[in-house]
This record gives structure tokens, sequence and C-alpha cells, in this order.
């Protein structure tokens, strides 16, 4: 019953965002009042209802409703209660269920907050929020109903994958969500000023701050959820430049960089159109990574359960929200008028800049992210583009942000005064070369000090630099300190919150100097009793506990006991779970920090001699990332109570002043002036259209991908680079004794297939039955062994059957490696010189064989 | 990093990575063993997803890295090393792609994207200032002014 109600309450949200996304539309275009107030009813009502949806979900897995599908398939009654709650967005239906959840209840802040926004500009931005909605909403109802029944019941579910028994899940994914979602705040009102034709100030006023929530939200988000993978995975690090985790990197660059435009739009009236342009792009590329993870079309570690058709249904969400808008923006930017001048060297100058680095940056992203994929697509080959490419690619580029980010803030509006700026910059300067001098000094001069110094130099500009700035502007040292003490109490908490922010970016570069060139890493075996030496401290490994019951899990609990020059310092306990639903096992980390550097340790595999695999990490500075992004959300937050985004107050005025037949006169005439503008400038206007087509592009190619992961293509078959080579050398003994083995000179004369085979490959049984075709053809087929044991291959051709007239045995996969197989079952076709024509990576299929195999051989053999 | 949200695919079996490589997979020598786990960080494993040979604990990845360290012991440099492994799997393995055909547009692509972003921002910043800059006085406003000016300057005169 619960289910239901929550299926019925999205089905009503569904008609309640049509109506949201066009009643105030047309109200606002006609200057009907009572049209356009139909928006914020509907915000609320959708609130309400997507609530009782979000709501009904979250009880049907607390109560464990095993008639609901989605509750089978993530949940069980052994979970605790916290994870029964989480578990609900650990799936993709729950997830993109908090998705719309989030993004209703920022339509209600909306109409909460935004009572005194001018009405037209509010109509309009909630009718775009009601779109967005409406595209979510159909997206569960026809593709990822979260409320399906299963008939009959079980009397369990399977259980939730322990990765996501954390608290971690908690946090992570909401944080993330309200970050994504909130960009969905700036997006809207620019499309409603798009349509509307104007950018004034109320607009400024309002996406400011919201950039900011969505930002902070966001930036929370990814920490935690690099925090979480740190403390979880049990690798030491906390960015891998997975592709998801670039999914969530592009909307955050984009979305600093709107975060600073939009101050210019604000303060100075001027940057409008590429504010609006930057609104555009950053949540697009929400959506994009929304659309990636959820496709299929890319790989990753951490994606869900890849379907094609949801990947389509997103993929033209994905076009109509930035297609659409990209087209209203190439029309309507060209006339929204620049306002304020300013010199390329002033605030405006340095914020442009930041926008022109952090755009490129995450356009590099994307480029890297997607790359493997077009290359693959244009049938040019493979490519992997790992994290050596990122590293390499963005380091040169974000410097001289970091760089400026100390001198921008310290020029003035309109026309500021570099040597100034640099001069008053001299301490910051100092603390550049102490930083860089102490480094080598205490680490020696080495490569790794050498990148260490540089990061450490560039944090400590930044930090001291940020720090000269707000002591300039309240005049420390410079007048009195009780006037200083003034100044400061009356600075504007939006200062503070820059200085903050920019002095915890500072601190997470520190971290990250400091751990890529000092981490040092322990992996050996133990045993009980043993001790290791890790960067100074001494850990003695007393012994394992086994048996350890959890709520859901049996445990095997180490115990290390850590000194330093013979004091005790802490004790850590890493474990190996093994969880009952689903089955799985699982190690926990345990990690001891002193809060400038982490001492890591897991526990691994036993050996065969009573002893553990371990693996310690010593992680300088680790800590101060996320102490650093900490600082930069709170640099966020604190900025955010800043008095001037008490939001209602100057709106009250303006949207007095400005009545509605006044506003739309003023949208017309800025409409007629842009067709005038568009024809005064002619070609200019083509800027504007390159976005578009740039997505056009693609979306395209998108379309086409997709297309072939449907077709069955699969993205992970990585083509040989063996095919017209000669094969490689080998001398292999038979499975059987008493036969012969195969060894390269064997090849030649005859047309021979290779097939790599062993008895632990399922797929190897489905090939199985076709093989006896080969010989059949009069192709020599040779069956190689691969990393198998030999009592169980021949139990297993005793099973099956034996084709191959010769086995060879290949039992460390060294011939394998030279072959280029990378999973068994594969094949090579090799011709009568002993060169390899053909390879089938999997199964052979009676197809392939009759349709490929067969036909080649003859030809080689003529 | 688990970002992307509750994602995860433990089917992969890729949540055990701490244990990737074995002791007894590491040399003795503890110089040649530091240039092993420099080239296992380089190259990809084939059968996962994003992982390097380093942090896969595949039955693929095991082998690759004891190959990587009977040719370390062998005496092939670094970049022979890759070479190797390359003459058999292809550039695919290699986590930082080389510089070349295939990918002009992945390793010159940032600095084209720059160049458009400081060309957008350039030609965006020209047009501001011209949008900002008035329009030259006409005939009509330079009567006005000089009449002006010439009443105040008669108004002087006069005073």
């Amino acid at each position: 019953m619960i289910a239901e109600i929550g299926l019925f309450a999205l089905i009503l949200a569904l008609f309640v965002a049509a109506v949201q996304a066009t009643v105030p539309l047309i109200g606002a275009a006609r200057g009907d009042t009572a049209w356009m107030n139909v928006d914020r009813p509907a915000a609320f009502a959708q609130f309400c209802l997507v609530s009782i949806a979000f709501g009904a979900l979250i009880w049907v897995h607390v109560t464990s409703d095993f008639s609901v599908l989605n509750v089978v398939q993530n949940s069980n009654t052994d979970k605790p209660l916290l994870y029964k709650i989480t578990g609900v967005w650990g799936n993709h239906e729950g997830s993109m269920l908090l998705w719309t959840f989030i993004l209703v209840l920022y339509g209600m802040a909306v109409s909460v907050f935004g009572r005194d926004l001018p009405p037209g500009l509010r109509a309009r931005a909630l009718a775009v929020q009601g779109m967005i909605g409406f595209g979510f909403l159909l997206f569960i109802l026809m593709t990822s109903n979260p409320f399906v029944r299963i008939d009959p019941a079980p009397l369990n579910g399977n259980g939730l994958n322990p990765l996501l028994q954390d608290p971690g899940l908690a946090f992570h994914p909401p944080f993330l969500y309200l970050g994504y979602v909130g960009f969905s705040m700036a997006f809207s009102f620019a499309i409603a000023a798009l349509i509307e034709g104007r950018v004034d100030a109320a607009w400024a006023r309002w996406v400011r701050p919201w950039t900011l929530v969505a930002w902070c939200a966001l930036t929370l988000g990814i920490a935690m959820g690099s925090w979480w993978s740190y403390y979880t995975l049990g690798w030491g690090g906390y960015w891998a430049w997975d592709p998801v985790e670039n999914a969530s990197l592009m909307p955050w660059l984009a979305g600093t960089a709107l975060l600073h435009s939009s101050i210019v739009a604000e303060k100075r009236d001027t940057m409008k159109s590429w504010t609006i342009f930057l609104a555009i792009i950053t949540f697009s590329l929400s959506l994009l990574g929304t659309f990636l993870v959820r496709s299929g079309i890319l790989t990753s570690v951490h994606s869900f359960a890849n379907d094609p058709q949801r990947g389509i249904f997103i993929l033209t969400l994905l076009a109509a929200v930035t297609g659409s808008s990209l087209i209203l923006y190439a029309f309507r930017a060209p006339a929204l008028k620049g306002g304020g001048l300013f010199t390329p060297i002033s605030r405006e100058g340095g914020l442009l800049f930041n926008n022109v680095v952090l755009s490129t940056a995450a356009g590099t992203v994307l480029l890297g992210t997607l790359y493997p994929l077009f290359v693959d697509a244009l049938g040019l080959g493979k490519v992997s583009v790992g994290p050596p490419y990122f590293n390499i690619v963005m380091v040169p580029l974000m410097a001289p942000l970091f760089v400026l980010m100390a001198v921008g803030p310290l020029l003035s509006w309109k026309r500021g005064d570099l040597p100034d700026a640099l001069a008053r910059l001299k301490f910051a300067f100092a603390a550049t070369i102490v930083a860089v001098g102490t480094t080598w000094l205490i680490a020696g001069v080495s490569s790794r000090s050498l990148w260490a110094s540089a990061g450490f130099g560039l944090a400590a500009w930044l930090f001291f630099g940020s720090l000269s700035e707000w002591a300039g502007r309240i005049g420390l040292f410079r007048r009195s300190f009780a006037d200083a003490f003034h100044r400061a109490r009356h600075l504007p908490r939006s200062a503070y919150g820059m200085t903050i922010s920019h002095m915890g970016l500072a601190i997470v570069l520190i971290g990250i100097a400091g751990s890529l060139a000092w981490r040092t890493e322990f992996l050996q075996i133990m045993h009980p009793g043993d001790s290791a030496t890790v960067a100074g401290y001494q850990l003695k490994f007393t012994g394992v506990e086994n048996n350890i019951t959890g709520p859901n899990y049996v445990a095997s609990r180490a115990t290390f006991i850590v000194t330093r020059d013979g004091r005790y310092v802490a004790e850590l306990q890493p474990e190996r779970r093994l969880y009952a639903n689903p089955q799985q096992p699982l190690s926990t980390v345990a990690i001891h920090t002193n809060f400038v550097s982490d001492l890591y340790a897991v526990l691994g595999d036993p050996s065969s001699d009573g002893g553990f695999v371990v693996h310690i990490y010593h992680n300088p500075l680790v800590p101060w990332i996320f102490f650093g992004a900490v600082m930069m959300v709170l640099g966020g937050l604190v900025s955010l109570t800043d008095r001037h985004h008490r939001i209602g107050a100057p709106l009250r005025r303006l949207g007095a002043k400005i009545p509605m037949p006044a506003l739309k006169v003023a949208a017309a005439s800025a409409v007629a002036d842009g067709a005038a503008a568009h024809e005064r400038k002619g070609m200019r206007g083509w800027m504007y259209v390159v976005p578009l087509l740039g997505f056009a592009v693609l979306a395209g190619f998108f379309i086409w991908r997709l297309h072939l992961v449907e077709e069955g293509d699969t993205p992970n078959l990585i083509p040989s680079v063996m095919i017209n080579k000669a094969a490689p050398k080998f001398d292999l003994p038979p499975l059987l004794a008493g036969e012969r083995g195969f060894k390269t000179a064997d090849l030649r004369g005859k047309v021979t297939l290779v097939n790599f085979f062993a008895s632990w490959c399922v797929p190897c049984r489905e090939e199985h039955p076709f093989l006896s075709e080969i010989t059949k053809a009069g192709i020599t087929l040779v069956g190689i062994n691969y990393k198998d044991r030999p009592q169980d291959a021949k139990a297993w051709l005793a099973e099956l059957g034996d084709p191959y007239p010769t086995i060879a045995v290949d039992a460390h996969g060294r011939t394998g490696i030279d072959f280029g197989v990378y999973g068994v079952p594969e094949s090579y076709l090799i011709d009568k010189n002993g060169v390899i024509r053909f390879k089938q990576t999997g199964p052979l299929t009676p197809e392939i064989i009759r349709k490929q195999l067969i036909p080649l051989a003859e030809k080689l053999s003529k | 990093m688990l970002i992307g949200m509750a994602l995860i695919a433990a089917v992969l079996g890729t949540a055990g990575s701490a244990w990737a490589i074995r002791p007894d997979e590491m040399l003795s020598n503890p110089k040649l063993e530091a240039r092993a786990r420099t080239i296992d960080k380089e190259l990809r494993c084939l059968v996962c997803q994003n992982e390097s040979i380093d942090d896969s604990d595949a039955d693929l990845a095991h082998d690759l890295r004891l190959l990587v360290r009977r040719r370390v012991l062998a005496g092939d440099t670094n970049e022979q090393v890759k070479q190797y492994i390359v003459a058999r799997y292809g550039n695919y393995v290699l986590l930082k792609p080389p510089f070349d055909a295939e990918t002009y547009l992945l390793w010159l692509g940032p600095l084209g994207l720059l160049l458009c972003a400081a060309g957008a921002a350039t030609v965006y910043y020209r047009r501001t200032v011209q949008a900002a800059e008035a329009p030259p006085i006409s005939e009509e406003e330079r009567k006005r002014i000089s009449a002006l000016i010439g009443d105040t300057e008669s108004r002087i005169k006069g005073a």
C-alpha cells in the first residue's frame, strides 16, 4: 500500500510539474499575473508529492518490505537501521528519486525565499525548474520505477554491497546532489533571463548566493567522497582520475568559474552573457555526469548497473536541456548589454582570467575522460587516458591560476594597479622563498623535494597573499590596533569568505604536494610477533583475533602496537570482514592520525605459513587535504551569511518599481535591440553559436555510441596488435604424458587455430561443443591449457570430451602474455608461415566459425 | 574515490585492491623494485576498469607485474619494459598515452581549449569596451555644447 502511495504521488508530481512548466511561462509571456502566480503553489505541491514518494521509499526500506523489488535487491533484514535508510539511495532508482527530491527542494526554496523577486523572472525560472522536474519524473516512472512489486515476495533480500555500508553513504551522495542540482538554480534563472531578454541586478543578486550554496555542497560532497574512498578502499590514495570522479570534478570546475563570474555580474553589472553561459554549462556538466555514470557509455569502477535504455532517456533529457538552452543563448545572448568598463589589469580582468583557466580545466577533464571513446569510435584503435595524463596536463594549467589567486583580490575594480599589488605581496613572496628553502633544507634537493617545494611555495604564496589582502583591507600595521580591529569587525562577511576559502585551497595544495612527495609504503608478509618500521614508527604485529561477529559480518582483527622512539603512540586494528548478505569480503582500514600525517594499515590475505600480507602506508599531510576542503566550504558558508545576500531586501524595491507591463516593454525592446545588434554586428554573432555546434557534435557522438552499446558492442574489447605479426616464440610441454608438446616451429606449413582455454573459465564451456567443427573443416586445432592445474584440465576434458588433437600447457601464462591474451578463451588463426591472421577474444560461436574462421582458413591454405 | 554517488561495482572485484601487489612478487633489490613499481603504475590492467596493474588484484595484473620484474632483472630500461608489453597488447596498456597521430588531439587539446577560452575572453572584453564607449558626438550635440559654453562664457564676461 505504501509503495502504491509513493508511486501515485510520483505520477501526480509529474502532472503538477507539467503545469508548473507551462502555466507560469504562458502567464509571464502574456503578462497575466494570475497565471504567473501558479508557480509558487505548484512548486509547493511538487515538493509535497515528491517528499511523499521519497518518504514512502524510505518507509518500505526501513520496514524491509520484500514485496518491493528495489528493497529485495538492495536490502536485508540483518542490515543496521542506518544502512536501511541510506541504502535507499545506494542504487540507481533510489538515487534518481533523491536527485528529484533535491530538485523540488530547491524549487520550494525559490517559492519561499523568492517572494520578492520580480514576478516575471520568478515565474519563468520556476517554469524551467518544472521542466527539469518533469523530465526527471518521467525518467523515473518510465525506466527506473523504485516501487515495482515482486510476487511472490522472497523471505529476505539480497542486501547492500558492504562497501556502501558506511556512514559515508549517508552524506556523500546527498551533498553531491545538493551540489549538482543546486546549479539548476543558476541555470533556471539564466534561462528565465534569456527568455526575458534582460539580466538585471535582481538576477545577479539571486544567482550568486544560490551558486554559492551549490558550490559549498558540491565541494563538501567531493571531499567526502574522496575521504570515504581514502578510509575504506585501502589503497592509501584519495583521487584516481576515474571517469566517475571526473564527472563530479567537471561541474565543480565550471561551477567555481560561475561563482566568480557571478560576482562580477552582481557588483559591476558586466560579464553577464558570460555568466549565463557558465550557468548553462555548469548544470549541463552536472547532467552529463549523471548520464555518463548510468548509460554504460563509460566503464568505471564506480558506475551503476549499466542500461543503454536509460542512457538514451538521459541523453534525450540532456539534449533537451542543454541543446535548447544553447539555442536560446545563441539567439539572445548577443543582445545582452555589457555594463561597466574595465581594463585588463583589474579585479574584473583577474576574474576573467580565473574563468578562462577554470573553463579550460573543465574542458580538459572532459576531453581526457571522453577521448578513449572518440578514438575507439573513429576506428583509430584503443587508448587509455590515465592519471599520468591528467597530472601532466592539469598541473601547468592550474599553477598560474594559483599564482594569480593571490594577486587578483589586491587589484581594484575597473582599473587595478599591478606594481602596487605586487608591492603588497612582499611578505607573501618572502614566505614563498622561506617555504621553498626550508623544504630543500629539510628534505634535501631531489626531484621529489623539488616538486614538493614547488607545491609548498605555491601554497605559501596563496596563503600569505590572501592573508596580506585581509591585513591590507583592515589596515593592520598601518593604523592603530583599535582602528584595525574596528575595521576587521566591519569587513563584509563575503570578504572573509573569500580569504578563508582561498587559504583553504592553499592548505589542500600543501596536502597534495606533501602526500605525493613523501608517501611511504610498506608491504610484507608479517607473522605474529614481527615488527615493522615505517617512517620512523615501529609497528609490532601482535596477532589476529578470529571470529569477531558484527551485526551482519564475521571479522578477523589484527592488532599492531605503534611506538615511536620507544614511546607508545597508538594501537591499529585493521579487519578483514566477511559479510553475510551479500556474501562479500571487505577489508577495513585502520588509521592513526596526528592531524599532520596518517599511519594507515590494511590487513591482507593469510599466507600459507601462518603469516599475513600487511600493507602499511605513511601518508604525510593527507589530513590537510580534507581540512583544507572543509575550510573552503566554511569560507563559502561565511560568505553566505553576508548581509547583502539577505535576498529580499534590495529586491523588494526593485520588484515594486518595475510593474509588469514595463517589464514586458523592457523585454520587447531588449529583443528588438538584440535583433538590431545582431544585424549591426553581422558576423560577430557567430561566437554565440559555437557552443551549440560543439554540443551538437558531442550529442551526435553519444547517440552513435549508445546505439553501438545496444547492438551489443562491448566497449571493453581490445583489438590485438598481433594481427599480421609472426606468432611469438614458445615451446610448451604436452598436457597428457607420452604425447608431443607444441612449439613455434610446428606452426609451419599448415593453417592452425591456437585456442587458449582453461577448466576454470566459464565461457570456455560455451565454445567447447563447437570446436570439433574446426578440425572437421581441415584446420589444425591446438589447445593451449592456460594457467590451469593439469588434473583439473584432464577432468574437464573427460567430462566434456576432447576436441583437441594437440594440447600444450602454459602453466604460468607467459606464452599467453606473448600472444597478448588477456582473458580466456582466446583463439588465434595462424597461417602457413606462422603469421597471426585473426583473433577471437571470447568464446567462438558457430556463426564466427562458419562465416569468418573457415572462409579465412580456406583462403590462407591456398 | 567513491564519487559519482552510490555507484559501485563490487562485481568487478576491485574493492580489495589493498593487497594488489603481493610480497612474494617483489624483487629483493629495493632499487629495482622501486623501478618496477614505477612501471607498474603506468601500465593499465587490461581486464579492469581504469586501474593500473599496481592497483589491481586481477590475475593478469599479477602475471604482468611478474613480467615487468623479469624484464627489469634482465636489464631493460623502464622504456624498454613498457615497449615489451606494448608490443603484445598495444598502446592501450599505457596509462600515459604516447604522443602520436592517435593522440595529437588529446595532448594538444588542452592548449587549444586554452587558446579558445582566451580568444573568447578577448573578443568578449573588446566588445564590452566597444559597447561601453560613448558614440561620437553628433553635430547637433556639438551645437548644443558650444551654445552652452558660449552661454556660460558670455555670462562670465557679462559679470
